[in-house]
């Protein structure tokens, strides 16, 4: 394969260079993304539920470990897939029942609003965990 | 590339895209009690007064019923969303379009260990230990 191959890839005429993706596009890149990194999410989880089977002392200090700021952190990066994901998968639902798609831009945009909204809702519930100091240094 | 998008949409299948809509439903709904109940629902058994989950904790939770089941039933909705939408990235290049048996074959494998990997985590907590 030439370079010259890839350039419906990466050219400055792709459909994919930053200044030629449309909004359904990014919804499309977004929607991946943020879907590949919940599947990577999902095993960690139950990666990390499985300490309780070697003993509950050993599940006990990885949740005091995961409580730490820089966990919570991540959660907030979690928060953010997940908010997104959701409010794009609920305006791909809208498009498959026929609802919307003339405004389908429009559509897009409140979807974001409302993700943006909640995620601030998120930041705010995991502010303190995460920018507060504990007493014990946590 | 564009024909190639449109023929992957086919190979995905018509079942799976329902059970894609169904099952990321079902999640929204799972996800709330599930986020409810691990990290906002009061247990009556937080001494120190902190939101810090506990072996302890999960256990007292896990001694109803409803919510074995919402979380074993949200593990497995987790699966048909997650590999099947891993599926259909996968389908978006012909190297595993051209595999499409062993993709399959693969991501049922998976599913099912992971649904045995879920008992298996549900079990002291539901013993006690």
């Amino acid at each position: 394969m030439k370079i010259r191959d890839l350039k419906w890839l990466f050219g400055r005429n792709s459909e994919f260079w930053p200044t030629n993706i449309k909004t359904g596009m990014w919804a499309w890149i977004g929607h991946r993304i943020t879907g590949l990194v919940l599947v990577v999410y999902v095993f960690m989880h139950l990666s990390f539920l499985s300490t309780a089977s070697i003993s509950s002392g050993d599940f006990n200090s990885l949740m005091e470990v995961t409580s730490k700021p820089l966990f919570v952190a991540m959660d907030f990066v979690l928060i953010i897939a997940v908010i997104f994901h959701a409010m794009n998968g609920f305006r791909v639902i809208m498009f498959d029942l026929g609802l919307g798609v003339r405004h389908q831009k429009l559509v897009f945009w409140i979807a974001m609003a409302i993700a943006a909204i909640l995620i601030i809702g998120g930041l705010w519930a995991l502010w303190d965990i995460i920018f507060v100091p504990s007493e014990g240094g946590g | 590339m564009p024909d190639q998008r449109i023929a992957t949409t086919k190979v995905a299948g018509t079942w799976a895209w329902f059970f894609q809509r169904l099952s990321a439903v079902l999640l929204v709904v799972f996800l709330g009690i599930h986020l409810y109940a691990s990290h906002f629902m009061d247990l009556g058994e937080h001494e120190s007064g902190e939101s810090l989950i506990s072996f302890d904790d999960v256990t007292l939770r896990l001694d109803q019923v409803f919510y074995i089941v919402v979380d074993y039933g949200m593990l497995s909705m987790v699966l048909v969303h997650g590999l099947n939408g891993l599926r259909t990235v996968l389908f978006d290049f012909d190297m595993f379009v051209k595999r499409k048996k062993y993709i399959d074959v693969g991501l049922w494998m998976v599913g099912i260990v992971t649904l045995i990997w879920g008992i298996v985590i549900l079990f002291p907590f539901i013993t006690g230990g």
